[in-house]
């Protein structure tokens, strides 16, 4: 693979490394992984040092995000391991660096583990409070294990953390999410993530509703939900950024705003995406055949898109939308030298006119009003491309 | 020839469901007829729709052969016929093939209005009616009634009926007895030349058209040169054979018999039903009685939903038509929904059938617009036009008169419904003319009123407010003037011609009203709030708002799942593509099937 940049100036660079391993399915998930067996584990290791190599990094990495499944899983060791071959293999420490930790799986050696690397934002996947919420999600933790959790990365020294939670969960009332946030509020986080519940196909959660075992929100109300989060999150000093994303001032993610911005990021692990010279691709999401591809030296890549001008454009406006911020058009125009398609501009006048977007200058963004609609604006622009 | 008092013409005129292909297969079975059960079979992958609708659209002619107690034996000859008003000219056809009539009736259902047109039709063509009460078995079987109704209404001596069942087999030997002696040989037959009715015909891949004939006098035989008399074309017999009951060839066909004959003649359009053949050396002088130049009655327009399918869909009409000649295209285009073809039918079955056949059979996505009946315009500069696209039809200040076909009704229903019947009649312009009882518990009505009336709902409506118990049958009639106006339904302001309609001027603001309400309801909600209004010549006579979708967006979108996330919003984007855009309006293809069912 090439990895000379195309772009003609370097737009920030980004890091996704894949851990695949969870201690068990919780029932709403259908992200790829697998049981931790000590095997795995090594070949994974191995695999992973391996494909660094194979994808050597020639340029500095702003942020690294180490996702799952569940990082946290490997043992201290572990972790020491992997953060190693990653540091090796940058040109100089990143900026941000954040882990995905499960609760249950928090404890003081790895916390040290990856202070001494560098890791400074740890997000944790809280989702609820409840226990009988937490219980139907099929999840491994209780809630008294999250405040310990809490305690032990506070202790650790980290600064930067962030809560996923979850909504519209079935059984869950406006009330008991208005309380799960203040909940988390109350853990004083620098970051939120509000994740609503999707029934993807083949999860446990999903056969449930297929057999009548639980029910959906209707979309009204599943509305209800997401501006409920705005409001209580705003009033307390973590202001909505992006669709799912609250923050305090300057907390904000910086790996995830790159993405959003459409720079790039390499991809490692299996099922990790990536973006990168022209091109967006997605390792296989297999295990054996992500470690065949890095030991031939033919990497399985999968979905490969090439990218064009237009539609880094058009990626930029629907993933950038998704931001309060907005989009500078002027800004996006010039960073990808195509002009703004004629139709595009129209229905963005179209959309000011019904109050679901803000212009000002070159900067457009949506109202909370248009937020809601974020994918059907999105689908809206793809057609008038 | 002596063969002629051996053959017997006949048809079964019966409503739906009264037993028809019961008394079918009991009369096959008893004549032994062989390859029965291949016939069947054959029959019944002939067409899927007309199974499903429970009506024939194609005569499926059969012969028997029975032999009577004294053994002599004799060819019956039963053509099946169509069941439907929209196709009452190729029931004439197919009944004018036979000298007679088994006029079957429910014991428990009594007579129903298409069965008492069709006996009358068949009495016009001074046909041999043999009426058999079928279901004598059930035990709700009222036969006193039944036979009050015959002579009531029919004028059918009571005596003559045969009392039957055809699910147990009672009366079958009555029957074929009955069609020995009460049905006359076949007639004209002495007739100086030889003249053959044609009374359908199919479309064969590998023959060409297949028509289904009656000789009347004469024979024909392969090599033949013989004229078209309707218009004087002249062709050439490849091949005449008999049903018995698949395809068989045969060297000849004589006067008297029921068959098939194949001409150089490669496209159905090119066939008229009840048309007469004749020899090209000697030709007849005149040809059979009864014959008519079909014409649509109802014209509609079909698009397709992607305007990228107009080939295919160009091909599938062009298909379509090669079996069907009565149905007709033409190109036209419309501002909400680009190129398409205007087509007419024999009436809103056929066109129904032909919809679902083009979606089916082709598999198009395809929507058509709302049905018309051609208006006679008569324009103040005195020109006069035909319309049959509201879209054409000039502005009011140009219209001198317009003028709308009308047909002749008859209705039998239960008397306990007369309120919400007389109702419905006068809500869809009916004037009555005539009401007489039945029977104790029945009536039946003739009414005039315009073809326009009856396109979308007439028969659904009078099914449910006579609980099923009310049937409907007519001729059409003449043209008459009409205080009419075009109704237009405009999205977000743009007119949607598709969805235009020429109506009664006192009826239009009520419709319009509906119309708009009813997309309320159709209609997906759009990012954007929709107006649905309605106008009379430009002037709004009503209108509807469509709030703006509330929410679309899942908050779940992690680092690094732009491919995933893309996938949702490229799949989002597919379904609307299924869409027609009307400006910044999508509307799916129900819509416009559902706008149809509207009720007035
Ligand atoms: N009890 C009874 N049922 C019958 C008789 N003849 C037909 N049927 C039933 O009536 C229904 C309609 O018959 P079918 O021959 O299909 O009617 P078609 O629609 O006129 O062809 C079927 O369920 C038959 O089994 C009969 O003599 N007695
Ligand atoms: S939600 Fe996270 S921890 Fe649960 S199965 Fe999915 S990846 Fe693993």
């Amino acid at each position: 693979m090439n990895l000379q940049a195309k772009a003609v100036h370097t737009p920030p660079l980004g890091l996704y490394l894949h851990v695949p391993f969870c201690a068990r399915a919780c029932d709403f998930c259908n992200f790829y992984q697998e049981a931790p067996r000590r095997a795995e584990l090594d070949r994974y290791l191995a695999g992973i040092e391996r494909e660094l190599q194979l994808r050597p990094i020639e340029r500095p990495v702003d942020t690294v995000f180490w996702g799952g499944g569940t990082p946290s899983l490997l043992a201290a060791k572990d972790l020491e391991r992997l953060g190693n071959a990653v540091l090796g293999a940058l040109p100089q420490a990143p900026e941000e660096w954040t882990i995905e930790m499960a609760p249950s799986t928090v404890k003081a050696d790895k916390l040290a583990v990856l202070r001494e690397l560098g890791v400074n934002r740890i997000s944790m996947g809280v989702q609820s409070f409840d226990p009988v919420l937490l219980d139907r999600l099929g999840r491994s933790h209780l809630p008294k294990q999250v405040y310990h959790a809490i305690d032990l990365i506070r202790a650790a020294g980290f600064e930067n953390l962030n809560l996923d939670l979850i909504f519209a969960v079935p059984g869950q009332t406006l009330e008991a999410w208005e309380a799960d946030l203040r909940e988390a509020l109350r853990q004083e986080p620098q970051h939120l993530s509000t994740y609503c519940l999707t029934f993807e196909e083949d999860t446990a959660l999903w056969v449930k509703l297929q057999k009548g075992q639980t029910t959906k929100l209707s979309i009204e109300d599943e509305s209800d939900y997401y501006t409920r989060a705005w409001e209580v999150l705003g009033e307390a000093g973590l202001p909505q950024y992006e669709i799912s994303n609250f923050a305090r001032p300057g907390f904000a993610c910086r790996h995830n705003l790159n993405t959003w911005a459409m720079h790039e990021w390499l991809a490692y692990g299996p099922s990790a995406s990536g973006q990168f010279g022209g091109r967006r691709w997605t390792n296989a999401a297999n295990i054996d055949q992500w470690l065949e591809g890095v030991e031939s030296g033919q990497m399985a890549e999968q979905e490969i898109v090439l990218l064009t001008a237009e539609s880094m454009l058009a990626d930029a406006l629907v993933f950038g939308l998704r931001m309060n911020a907005g989009v500078d058009l002027e800004e996006l125009q010039g960073c990808f030298g195509v002009p703004l398609p004629s139709t595009v501009a129209g229905l963005f006048r179209d959309l000011v006119e019904e109050g679901l977007m803000v212009q000002e200058g070159p900067r457009v963004a949506l109202t909370l009003e248009g937020r809601l609609l974020a994918d059907r604006i999105a689908t809206a622009i793809l057609e008038a491309l | 020839m002596s063969q002629l008092s051996r053959i017997r013409n006949f048809c079964i005129i019966a409503h739906i469901d009264h037993g028809k292909t019961t008394l079918s297969d009991r009369l096959l079975e008893a004549t032994q007829t062989v390859e029965l059960r291949e016939m069947k079979a054959q029959l019944l992958d002939a067409m899927d729709l007309e199974r499903e609708r429970g009506i024939t659209i194609k005569s499926h002619p059969v012969t028997l052969k029975y032999v009577n107690d004294k053994g002599e034996a004799y060819i019956f000859n039963l053509i099946d016929t169509p069941g439907h008003v929209d196709f009452s000219y190729e029931v004439s056809r197919s009944l004018a093939a036979c000298e007679g009539a088994l006029l079957l009736v429910d014991a428990a259902q009594g007579i129903e209005a298409q069965t008492v047109a069709n006996a009358n039709l068949a009495m016009a063509l001074n046909m041999e009616i043999i009426p058999v009460i079928n279901k004598v078995d059930l035990p709700s079987a009222d036969v006193p009634k039944i036979q009050g109704q015959l002579e009531d209404i029919l004028a059918l001596p009571a005596e003559d009926a045969i009392m039957a069942s055809a699910k147990v087999g009672k009366g079958i030997p009555e029957i074929l007895e009955a069609i020995v002696q009460r049905i006359p040989k076949p007639r004209w037959a002495d007739y100086g030349h030889t003249r053959v009715l044609i009374f359908d015909c199919v479309y064969d891949a590998y023959k060409g058209v297949i028509c289904y004939v009656r000789v009347f006098s004469g024979n024909i035989k392969r090599g033949d040169k013989v004229v078209m008399m309707s218009d004087g074309t002249q062709t050439e017999i490849k091949e005449v054979g008999i049903f018995s009951p698949r395809q068989k060839p045969q060297d000849e066909l004589f006067e008297g018999c029921v068959g098939y004959l194949v001409t150089n003649i490669k496209e159905v359009a090119d066939i008229k039903i009840g048309d007469t053949i004749t020899h090209a050396e000697s030709p007849a002088e005149k040809m059979l009685p009864g014959y008519q130049e079909v014409r649509p009655m109802v014209y509609a327009g079909i698009y397709p939903i992607d305007t990228s399918d107009y080939e295919k869909l160009k091909a599938s009409v062009a298909k379509l038509r090669l079996n069907d000649a009565a149905f007709t295209y033409a190109s036209e285009s419309s501002v909400a929904l680009g190129f398409g073809f205007r087509c007419g039918f024999l009436g809103l079955l056929h066109m129904e059938i032909v919809v679902e056949r083009i979606r089916r059979e082709y598999d198009l996505d395809i929507i058509s617009t709302y049905p018309s009946v051609v208006y006679h315009v008569i324009k103040s500069d005195g020109e006069k036009m035909e319309v049959q696209n509201p879209a054409y039809l000039p502005d009011p200040s140009e219209i001198e008169a317009i003028y709308e076909p009308t047909i002749k009704a008859t209705i039998h229903f239960p008397s306990a419904h007369m309120g919400d019947v007389m109702a419905l009649l006068m809500e869809k312009r009916a004037m009555i003319e005539d009401t007489e009882t039945l029977d104790a518990d029945r009536v039946m009505m003739t009414a005039t009123m315009p073809l326009n009336e009856i396109l979308i709902d007439f028969n659904d409506r009078l099914k449910s407010i006579t609980k099923g118990y009310g049937s409907f049958d007519y001729d059409f009639a003449d043209y008459q003037e009409a205080s009419l106006v075009k109704l237009d339904i405009l999205v977000n302001s743009d007119i949607v011609d598709a969805f235009s309609s020429i109506v009664h001027r006192d009826k239009a603001e009520a419709r319009g009203r509906q119309l708009c309400e009813k997309l309320k309801d159709i209609l997906p909600r759009q990012l954007f709030k929709v107006a649905i209004q309605a106008a009379i010549g430009g002037k709004v006579v009503a209108r509807e708002t469509l709030g703006a979708m509330r929410k679309d967006v899942t908050a779940k979108c992690y680092g690094g799942d732009i491919t995933r996330k893309k996938k949702l919003l490229e799949k989002q984007k597919e379904g609307k593509k299924r869409m027609k855009q009307i400006g910044k309006v999508a509307i799916p293809q129900e819509a416009f099937i559902d706008i149809l069912k509207t009720s007035n």
